[in-house]
């Protein structure tokens, strides 16, 4: 049988990518104009993004496996990991796991300095009580950006770089289940933050992330990227959760029974499985939007036969689980890493488990706690009232496993532990601050206002980005082989952990002052306590730069390689030799116990990876 | 009896392994179709039931025509279990060659049949809450579909004879599950958008 050997010959990098955007974006554009309205761009600039995220895919290289089939040509393989070493391989299509999750890494940190900077500009204008610094038509965008661009982020910080990495590891697989959706996942994620980026071009967007009727309706076209954006992300998170699940189901090495799963792979399953089901019903009403700004269909326009609460419940059945795709992987990390510092078995693992999946259910009942005042009906109120309320319950366990698994640990206080035991004290303050603004009577009252601003931000960036700081400093050696500076790591943990709290703390208070959000304009007798914040955001900020100064410092300055294992921890990742092999294991590894028998006397090693490191045991 | 070699039976075990993946890839891509789709129904119940400023439908405004409509749908059921039969015989190659083809022409007379439709509505896309979940629901379907179709143009090539042999013994079986879902969300919108309106 003759076997056809042509193969597509276009080279394939980001260069190319973004020299086929171009064009291909001006063609959208052009064929925007020729089919839409005559009265505004949106159908142009829509086309013009998709067109070009297309045209950067087929550039990076995502074409050529399905038009090779389509051809009937001999499919190029997935490359070999071992065949495909060197700096380049960060720059372009890569399909080895752990090289997806190092481009995640630095993707991800880059577009975090970017939204820092969002935020930074936003408390700068809060300086002073009038719009002075910014003025009110500036300032909103500026919030619009900050905040999809720190959802982009947030969605993406854990399970990215260290979902894609460490997953296979901790399972005993030697590749993820689908390594182009894995790639995938992540290259669309710098065209969505262009995309986003772009929306100052046509003056941002007035929304918020929310993206409300009619506002969003009658914006400008900086709308448009919002909307292509955020359909982007929701792109990553179906195809990231399709390829996570099926590989933590069907690559398990032998014995890894799902009652030895670490714990972190557990957070990664949990949160995979709200992404993969939230994010197509964003999908849906990203398209709506979208036809209802290029082709004036009325799916939102109440006068028309449409309703803006139709947007409100499609948003929010998808952005509540969204807060749980947040934090369900940090909860993952942080029950990971508590076990090894404190040389004790992780306490009610099942239980945790439990947890885990008790948040991931429950957060399908309470998205209409977001239009308490919205004008829903009164009558559903008790119930989304109660089913969020509830889902303190789960939480709590998780809380109660990670507290039992401290209770008369000899705790060996790294830094990584450090971020673990600020994490706990911040998601504690936004977790109770939570049950307040569930409750209709207070939400009623705290809805809008820089108390739920100050309740997400302590959950997610005291909680989330605390949990991604933990993870840095814990797997970072693994994943780099460079030992992270200890010192640097303390002063960092110290000046963020009081950092943060003077932040955001305070932000209570203005709330129950009745500040509201999005408005750059206050009450005078308001300026202290701004002014406060604003410095200590400052300082904050400067914690930040010091990561990066440490990464900067650690990884080129003063050089200390990782060993393999330098935390002694039993996991199956850290009993892999650093730097990970190309194919991560000689032979498929037999699990034969689990990764937290810290302090069990004679517990059998994790695996039995034929001797290629020593593994450790119960110490 | 002839002998296999390791780098047989690794490839082998490997293909087995690939079929699982994609099954299990499968059957969570199409969880995520569900819901994709749910939400598009209940935009129509939602729009339906509130029917604001008494705008769903407005004068003049109803389903385009049941039996062209029907056809569309019988089409599309039609692709997928003329594939399905193809990739479940024993005899996998004479059958899988022999109706793979026939669905692929069935498909593409589906994408176009219903892209004509779309085009003649008989109504305009700004006249109400039905035109506009018409428009997007179908939309989203078709576009799905067609891409649908694409992949099992790739199927086909690739059992033909200069196609990839390695990429032909992967397996095709779970593909037959999305084409069917496809078929069976075109029946619930058919019922949906035609019958309920």
């Amino acid at each position: 049988m003759v076997v056809s050997e042509r193969r597509l010959s276009l080279p394939n990098n980001p260069i190319t990518g973004i020299l086929l955007a171009i064009p291909a974006y001006f063609f959208g554009v052009w064929l925007g104009t020729l089919f839409g309205n005559i009265d505004d761009q949106n159908t142009g600039v829509i086309l013009g993004y998709l067109f070009a995220t297309v045209a950067f895919l087929a550039g990076v290289g995502f074409l050529n496996y399905p038009l090779e089939r389509l051809f009937g040509w001999r499919v190029t393989p997935v490359t070999d990991p071992a065949e495909n070493r060197g700096i380049g391989r960060y720059l372009r299509l890569s399909l080895d796991h752990k090289v997806i999750g190092l481009q995640y890494l630095v993707t991800i940190l880059l577009m975090l300095l970017f939204g820092g900077i969002g935020a930074m500009l936003i408390r700068t204008s809060l300086l002073v009580p009038d719009a002075s610094i910014t003025p009110s038509g500036n300032y909103i965008p500026l919030i619009g950006l900050h905040s999809v661009m720190m959802i982009f982020i947030t969605s993406a910080v854990i399970v990215g770089p260290f979902g894609n990495y460490l997953v296979p590891l901790m399972i005993g697989a030697r590749r993820m289940a689908f390594p182009r959706l894995e790639a995938l996942s992540f290259w669309v994620v710098p065209p969505a933050a262009v995309i986003l980026a772009a929306a100052t071009f046509w003056g941002g967007f007035p929304t918020g992330w929310t993206g409300y009727p009619p506002l969003s309706e009658q914006a400008g076209q900086g709308m448009d990227s919002y909307i292509v954006g955020f359909a982007l992300i929701a792109v990553a998170l179906v195809t990231s959760g399709v390829n996570m699940l099926a590989t933590i189901i069907g690559l398990r090495a032998p014995g890894m029974t799902w009652t030895r799963l670490p714990i972190f792979v557990w957070g990664i399953f949990t949160t995979s499985i709200l992404g993969l089901l939230a994010a197509p019903v964003l999908a849906a009403a990203l398209i709506m939007l979208a036809m209802d700004r290029s082709l004036n269909t009325s799916f939102f326009i109440a006068s028309n036969g449409g309703s803006n609460y139709l947007w409100e419940n499609l948003f929010w059945f998808f952005g509540h689980p969204e807060v749980y795709i947040f934090i369900l992987p940090a909860f993952g990390i942080i029950m990971e890493i508590v076990p090894h510092f404190a040389r004790k078995p992780l306490w009610g693992y099942r239980t945790a488990v439990v947890g885990l999946f008790g948040v991931a259910l429950l957060s399908w009942f309470v998205w209409q706690h977001h239009l308490f005042v919205s004008g829903i009906a009164p009558v559903l109120r008790p119930f989304y009232m109660l089913s969020t309320e509830l889902i303190s319950i789960p939480t709590g366990i998780i809380f109660l496993v990670t507290l039992g698994t401290l209770w008369r640990a000899r705790v060996w206080f790294t830094v990584p532990m450090l971020f673990c035991l600020g994490f706990l004290f911040n998601f504690l303050i936004g977790g109770i601050s939570g049950v307040y603004l569930s409750d209709v009577p207070t939400d009623v009252t705290l809805h809008g206002s820089y108390f739920s601003m100050a309740h997400f931000h302590y959950t997610i960036m005291g909680g989330e980005i605390f949990a991604l700081m933990a993870a840095a400093y814990y797997w970072l050696p693994k994943m780099t082989g460079k030992m992270l500076s200890p010192t640097i790591g303390r002063i960092h943990f110290w000046t963020m952990f009081i950092a943060f709290n003077s932040t955001f703390f305070p932000l209570f208070i203005i709330g129950l002052l009745n500040m509201p959000r999005r408005v750059s304009t206050y009450d005078p007798a308001l300026v202290g306590l701004n002014r406060w914040v604003t410095v200590s955001a400052y300082v904050l900020f400067g914690s930040m730069v010091l990561f990066a100064a440490n990464l900067i410092y650690s990884w080129f300055f003063v050089s200390r390689p990782a060993l393999a294992n330098p935390w002694h921890a039993r996991s199956l990742e850290w009993q892999v030799p650093t730097p990970v092999p190309a194919r991560n294991f000689d032979r498929v590894p037999v699990i034969v116990a689990g990764p937290y028998d810290y302090g069990i006397p004679n517990a059998r090693p994790v695996a039995d990876l034929g001797g290629i490191v020593g593994v450790t045991g119960g110490g | 009896m002839a002998v296999r070699t390791r780098y047989e039976a690794a490839a082998d075990a490997e293909a087995l392994l690939d079929t699982r993946l994609v099954a299990i890839g499968t059957w969570l891509f199409l969880g995520a179709e569900i819901f994709f789709f749910a939400a598009w129904w209940f935009a129509f119940f939602y729009l339906r039931a509130i029917n604001n400023n008494q705008g769903w439908q407005a004068q003049g405004v109803g389903p385009p025509s049941k039996g062209y409509g029907a056809v569309v749908v019988g089409l599309a059921v039609l692709t997928a279990i003329t594939y399905f039969l193809g990739s479940r015989q024993a005899s996998r190659d004479l059958l899988f060659r022999l109706l793979t083809p026939v669905a692929l022409v069935f498909g593409i007379a589906t994408s176009l049949f219903q892209g004509y439709e779309m085009w003649h509505l008989g109504f305009g896309l700004t006249q109400g809450g039905y035109p506009a979940v018409f428009s997007g629901m179908t939309g989203s379907w078709v576009i799905q579909f067609t891409l649908a179709t694409a992949w099992l143009g790739s199927i086909v090539m690739q059992a033909g004879p200069a196609g990839d042999t390695i990429a032909r013994r992967k397996p095709a079986g779970s593909f037959a599950w999305i084409l069917l879902f496809l078929a069976a969300v075109g029946i619930v919108n058919y019922i949906l958008l035609y019958l309920v309106a």
